[in-house]
């Protein structure tokens, strides 16, 4: 009887070191490098870097959220940002805490005749998308502005406009319902 | 097993998937020889969009002659356009573009005199040619695809890959179009010199003619001008194939003629296989043997609603609503307008827009041909538009997903092979439109793909621009700490030095805090310095230092956001007030302690290292007048100080330096002027033009904000004008010229804000 | 001047949902036609209650999601639930029986589930498998065909049968029993009489048994076979899902068939009798519940003839139609992701 338990006891002991040594293999050999899921988090986030989440650009949002912070900060990104955020994070879709940008893009734009060259915007542009020198004009070079207007509010001239970027023959959207188009019958009858 | 040659000649033919038989319609515009229409009044030619690098040949009110090129460019892609016609080029603006958006693009607008006077053409044997000559002469006659996509046509003909075949696609797959049935059959002896230049270029081993069974005529055409030409025998033969849509699609007619599938994301000539229309191959002849560029093109005008259809030579850049009138086009009332066939073709909702080189058919159908649009309904998941998809695709689950915006599983139904000939939609009992569906999503995913991308790049300038602040932060940290140590060596020259250092440093060290502080640590040596000058002196320094401190507490309320526009408002005040202090004997020593300041202010200058100082107290000297703006007060003060200074220069002839300028303000510019020359010497890289520009910024800013503040009407801006422009001409080696401009421009500036305060101050109201 | 836009392609065939439907509708006349010959006129009665019960129901539930009404209920879809309905179920089945199968093949099935194009499962099969579940006793009182009655069902009789108050039925049921006008359908007695340790041949010898695979069914299925093979020719369905269903199960029944013929019937009392052909041509057909590629299709064919073989053979309840039908419902959207076409330009290799 008593040999019974202890065939017992060490069939576990010996069992629960080989599993043990099998894990401890495993987790050496498949040893995952860095947090991937901060990476993930980043690729999903716009990458305007416009500091509206409350973090110095989109690498530590990125890193915020994988450390649990919400994922309804980005306004930039939108809600489908937000929505994709939380399935990979496996919580729950919030509201954008605060008012998502319209989902038109815009390109930040320098009224040049008012620049004075104050540089101002340029220590402000987050991915050095502003050319210019002191006491020289400024231009906004808009395919690297990520219209994340940060440049706006340190003009001391409010010289920059945020506008929405063109629709072209080559970005245009084949939505056709957004033509308007008055019938025939009407416009004869304007003439 | 036959080879694939053999096959060819044997005329075998694969069976392409899908497609559908739509009701062809072609005897509507098929009966008559291609005819000509009396020549517009007016031609819109789309010059080529931004990314093309091209340049505009010529302006508003030129005179063109026909064929004369337009546009010069250098991108690989960039094909010239040209004049269909002679007359004067009268605008050249952004007009509705003869695309699917109706956006408008930049276009020349040719008013046409009726000569239709050719340009010079050079005509030449392409015998007498190289190769590189044709390709060139290809490319400057402008000539693109004309089966509708509008590819350049040299890039074709120019490719890397051996070419084994080429396909002359005279196909016409779509129903009512006829353009190049007629050009085959009127043309093809034309088209045949064509294809030998396209054979001259490729060296292929065959030549396939595609014509559809529904085109016997142009088939039989075909036949015989190819026993005329020069082409090597047995290289080329006319195919027949079965009528279906889309057989004439090029993917699609490379599977019919050869067996092959073009692999996704490649082109034909990857297999060797390069596929032309015979109107291409009609333009390329026209270019070598008459010189003459691609102007004019066959369009079929057809439809129960244009009562004269029938095909039409037409100058390209003729708008269509001009042609239409002249073919007897009758509209009803919810009338679409069709460029291009009924199967791919897009509706325009202007017709004042051109025709262009891809242009083969404008279709104004009655109501009873293309019944209105009926709503779509739910889709059964009938699988109709899977057996009718060409490309096999599975087009409910691909619009399934587009619906939903799930654009990446789409893609994963590979979205991206869909070639949008519409089978699906043609087929779909539930009347969904399909292909717009598809569109959207595809342009969506393009954009997506674009965005990732840029955000991709903007991470990467945002990663470069962190590196360059931390390169920048520890470049001055090392330079700061040069600079400590020289003047440690310094102050064992002389104790003074060592006072000197030993304020440098607290500077120094300020410099990084608020400029608050900064300015009490200039005010307290001040102190130091006139200690020993006379009692007097300490208490006004004393009060100096009061007035500075309550000064600065103000201008912070103010909240100025800069150090620069910080420093002079502090700076200045001590001295305002000193003089407030009205007596005439304090007046004189409070310049001096000035001057003394400012010297002092000068060795800081050449202490301190860090730029901000440098800027903030370069600010400070040339701008000192500005602060007086702050308040009303200091103005007055200034003003009194001014006058009681005249009074003592007229009442007392004292023997000090100071006394021979005119008032402290004066003084103290002068000696920040020496200030700042010193620190010109002492610092290379800050250039005085530099800080002159930045004094403005300074005065530009401090008007605005005191214009905020205040609250003032135009007449008090006026007078900041003029006074800022004093305190501009004041400061020497400036051209008072530029500076008044650049003071009205800020004064501009400032003015708008008021304008703006003014707005909504009434809003408020 | 200005013209009306759309998206490219500006012309489409002719062939709509609702005329589709419609033809479905037409081609399921030889069938109840037959079923009418054979059976009384007990289908008809159950084919009206139905049909109006599945319009009313159908727009109902549309007015309660707020969708338009006219044009959905044009769509013809309803009908060709209600008809698929009413011809599985028992002819003189109590009227509430249709009723409730109705409703709920209606409602529940097809608009919970978002309408049409989104069931996940065919509405009628699901409606039957309900009624089958919840009422065996009258799910399984087949009229006895005509001939072996030796009397017909006349309409008297049938509006009787069906609209008798509830405490009737049993009566009416027992009393139909006794008349010999009611009994069970031939695979139901074959499986009763495997189950009880009779051969199959000894059970043939039954009367019900007469003709090719029990008299009345074997010429009902051979009409809703006709009616099927003019839905292919004029390409309302297509062919690999029926193909499938009846390949499957003859290969399956003529494998059980050779091996032991005591206890399996042979491939053609498989293939026509009880629901095969109803379900071949007109139940598992239907689009919106069926795989869509070609392959997914017969794969999704293969699968309910391979279900109707085992359920009948092996199962407790004596048909399989439905229930195999349901179960291949469930995997289809599985086959579709796993069978897909080959893309144009997408080699296998690469």
């Amino acid at each position: 009887m008593i040999t019974h338990i202890f065939v017992a006891v060490a069939v576990l002991t010996i069992s629960a070191i080989v599993f043990g040594i099998i894990l401890g293999y495993a987790a050496d050999k498949f040893k995952v490098e860095g947090n991937p899921i901060i990476d993930q988090v980043e690729a999903l986030l716009p990458q305007t870097q416009c500091g509206q989440c409350g973090y110095p650009g989109c690498r530590p949002y990125a890193e915020a959220i994988a450390n649990g912070d919400k994922v309804n900060k980005c306004p930039p990104g939108g809600t489908a940002t937000m929505e994709k955020l939380a399935e990979l994070m496996g919580v729950d879709p919030e509201p954008l805490d605060q008012v998502a940008q319209e989902a038109v893009k815009k390109v930040a734009y320098i009224r040049e005749d008012e620049c004075i060259g104050c540089t101002k915007c340029i220590q402000a542009c987050p991915v050095d998308a502003i050319l210019g020198a002191g006491k020289l004009m400024h231009t906004v070079i808009a395919k690297d502005c990520t219209g994340c207007d940060l440049c706006v509010e340190p003009c001391p001239v409010d010289c920059i406009d945020m506008l929405p970027v063109e629709t072209t023959l080559k970005n245009w959207d084949w939505k056709l319902n957004a033509i308007p188009v008055t019938l025939v019958s009407e416009s004869l009858e304007e003439r | 097993m036959l080879t694939l040659l053999e096959q060819l000649d044997k005329g075998s033919l694969w069976q392409s998937p899908g497609g559908i038989h739509p009701p062809e319609l072609k005897q509507l515009s098929n009966q008559q020889a291609i005819g000509r229409l009396p020549l517009a009044k007016q031609f819109v030619v789309p010059i080529p969009q931004v990314g093309e690098q091209a340049r505009l040949l010529v302006e508003v009110g030129q005179t063109v002659l026909k064929g004369q090129v337009l546009t010069e460019g250098t991108g690989f892609i960039y094909l010239p356009v040209h004049a269909p016609t002679s007359g004067t080029v009268t605008a050249i603006k952004a007009v509705a573009s003869n695309h699917a958006s109706g956006l408008p693009v930049l276009s020349c607008i040719i008013d046409a005199d009726g000569y239709d006077n050719w340009c010079d053409l050079i005509t030449s044997d392409p015998a007498a040619l190289s190769n590189d000559d044709i390709i060139t002469k290809i490319k400057q006659a402008g000539i693109a695809g004309m089966g509708g996509a509008a590819f350049p046509t040299h890039i074709k003909l120019n490719t890397a890959s051996e070419i084994d075949l080429v396909i002359i696609n005279g196909v016409e797959c779509e129903p009512y179009i006829t353009s190049d049935d007629r050009l085959m059959r009127e043309y093809s002896n034309e088209i045949l010199k064509g294809i030998e230049i396209i054979h001259r270029l490729l060296g292929p081993q065959r030549i396939i003619i595609a014509i559809e069974d529904n085109k016997p005529e142009a088939a039989q055409a075909m036949q015989q001008a190819i026993h005329l030409s020069k082409l090597p025998a047995n290289s080329t033969r006319v195919t027949v194939i079965p009528t279906k849509y889309p057989s004439g699609g090029e993917k699609q007619l490379i599977q019919i003629i050869t067996g092959k599938e073009v692999p996704s994301g490649c082109l034909p000539s990857q297999l060797g296989i390069v596929v032309q229309n015979v109107g291409t191959a009609f333009a390329i002849q026209d270019a070598i043997y008459s010189g003459k560029p691609l102007i004019e093109r066959v369009v079929t005008f057809t439809g129960k609603n244009i009562h004269q259809p029938g095909n039409y030579w037409l100058p390209i850049g003729t708008p269509v609503a001009a042609a239409l009138e002249l073919v007897d086009f009758r509209p009803s009332t919810t009338q679409k307008l069709i460029i291009g066939g009924p199967m791919m073709g897009y509706a325009i909702h202007d017709p004042y827009v051109p025709v262009l080189k891809g242009t083969n058919c404008v279709l104004a159908p009655s109501n009873e041909e293309i019944s209105p649009d009926s709503d779509e309904k739910a889709c059964i998941r009938c699988g109709e538009c899977a057996i009718a998809c060409p490309a096999l695709l599975l087009p409910q689950q691909l619009f399934w997903h587009a619906k939903a915006q799930e654009y990446d599983k789409a893609a994963s139904f590979n979205l991206q092979d869909c070639i949008e000939c519409g089978c699906c939609s043609y087929v779909c009992p539930s009347d969904i439109p399909l292909v717009e569906y598809y569109r959207i999503a595809k342009s969506a995913l393009r954009v997506e793909a674009e965005e990732k991308v840029l955000a991709e790049q903007a991470k990467l300038r945002f990663e470069a621009r962190l590196q360059r602040l931390e390169d920048e932060k520890l470049a001055r940290e090392a330079k700061a700490k040069e600079a400590a140590e020289k003047r440690q060596a310094n102050m064992k020259s002389s104790d003074k030095d060592a006072v000197a250092a030993a304020m440098a440093r607290i500077a120094a060290k300020k410099a990084a805090q608020s400029n608050e502080a900064n300015l009490q640590s200039i005010v307290k040596h001040d102190a130091n310095d006139s200690t020993g000058v006379d009692k007097k002196s300490a208490v006004s320094a004393a009060i100096a230092r009061a007035k500075a401190k309550k000064a600065a507490q103000s201008a912070e309320q103010f909240s100025i956001e800069n150090n620069a526009t910080q420093t002079p408002s502090n700076t200045h005040n001590p001295s305002d007030s000193v003089v407030e202090g009205g007596i005439s004997q304090q007046n004189l020593i409070a310049a001096a302690v000035a001057r003394a300041k400012a010297k002092k202010a000068a060795q800081n200058n050449q202490a301190i290292t860090s730029d901000e100082a440098v800027n903030g107290l370069a600010d400070s000297s040339t701008s000192d007048t500005d602060p007086s703006l702050n308040d009303k007060k200091a103005k007055v003060a200034a003003a009194i100080a001014k006058a009681k200074a005249k009074k003592l220069q007229q009442t007392e002839i004292a023997s000090d330096s100071a006394d021979t300028e005119p008032n402290e303000d004066n003084s103290i510019t002068a000696s920040a002027n020496g200030a700042m020359a010193k620190k010109t010497i002492a610092d290379d890289n800050t250039d005085p033009a530099e800080q002159d520009k930045k004094a403005r910024i300074a005065a530009a800013v401090a008007k605005a904000k005191a214009k905020k503040l205040q609250q003032v009407e135009t007449s008090n801006v006026e007078s900041q004008l003029s006074s800022s422009s004093i305190t501009l001409e004041q400061t020497p080696n400036l051209d008072s010229a530029v500076l008044d401009k650049k003071a009205k421009i800020a004064a501009a500036v400032a003015k708008a804000k008021a304008k703006k305060l003014a707005q909504q101050a009434e809003k408020k109201d | 001047m200005a013209f009306k836009i759309a998206s490219s392609p500006h012309v489409g065939s002719t062939l709509q949902t609702a005329k589709v439907m419609q033809r479905v509708a037409l081609c399921l006349l030889p069938g109840i036609a037959t079923q009418l010959y054979f059976f009384g006129f007990g289908t008809l009665l159950q084919i009206a209650i139905a049909v109006i019960t599945a319009y009313a129901a159908e727009a109902a539930i549309l007015s309660l999601r707020n969708r338009p009404i006219k044009s959905t209920l044009a769509d013809n879809s309803a009908l060709v639930t209600a008809l698929l309905l009413a011809i599985a179920i028992p002819p003189l089945a109590p009227w509430w029986v249709v009723v409730i199968g109705t409703l709920f093949s209606i409602i529940i099935v097809k608009h919970l589930y978002g309408g049409l194009g989104n069931n996940l499962f065919n509405p009628a099969m699901a409606g039957y498998v309900l009624l089958l579940i919840s009422f065996p006793v009258q799910m399984t009182d087949w009229v006895s065909p005509m001939s072996a009655a030796q009397q017909s069902v006349d309409l008297t009789y049938a509006l009787n049968a069906v609209f008798n108050s509830a405490s009737d039925i049993l009566v009416i049921g027992h009393n139909l029993a006794i008349d010999g006008s009611t009994m069970a359908t031939p695979l139901d007695t074959l499986k009763t009489d495997l189950s009880m340790g009779m051969t199959t041949h000894e059970s043939l010898a039954k009367p019900i048994f007469s003709g090719m695979a029990g008299l009345g069914w074997f010429e009902v299925n051979l009409a809703f076979l006709i009616g099927g093979l003019i839905m292919l020719k004029l390409k309302i369905i297509r062919w690999q899902i029926s193909f499938g269903i009846l390949s499957a199960l003859f290969i399956c029944s003529s494998f059980g068939f050779l091996l032991n013929p005591d206890t399996h019937v042979s491939p053609m009392m498989h293939l026509f009798s009880g629901g095969t052909m109803l379900a071949a041509f007109f139940i598992a057909t239907d689009p919106v519940t069926a795989a869509t590629s070609h392959r997914g299709r017969i794969i999704f064919g293969v699968m309910i003839g391979v279900l109707i073989y085992v359920i009948r053979t092996f199962g407790g309840y004596p048909d399989a139609v439905a229930f195999a039908v349901l179960l291949a419902n469930m995997c289809a959207p599985f086959i579709d992701h796993y069978v897909r076409p080959r893309t144009y330009g997408h080699r296998s290799g690469s």
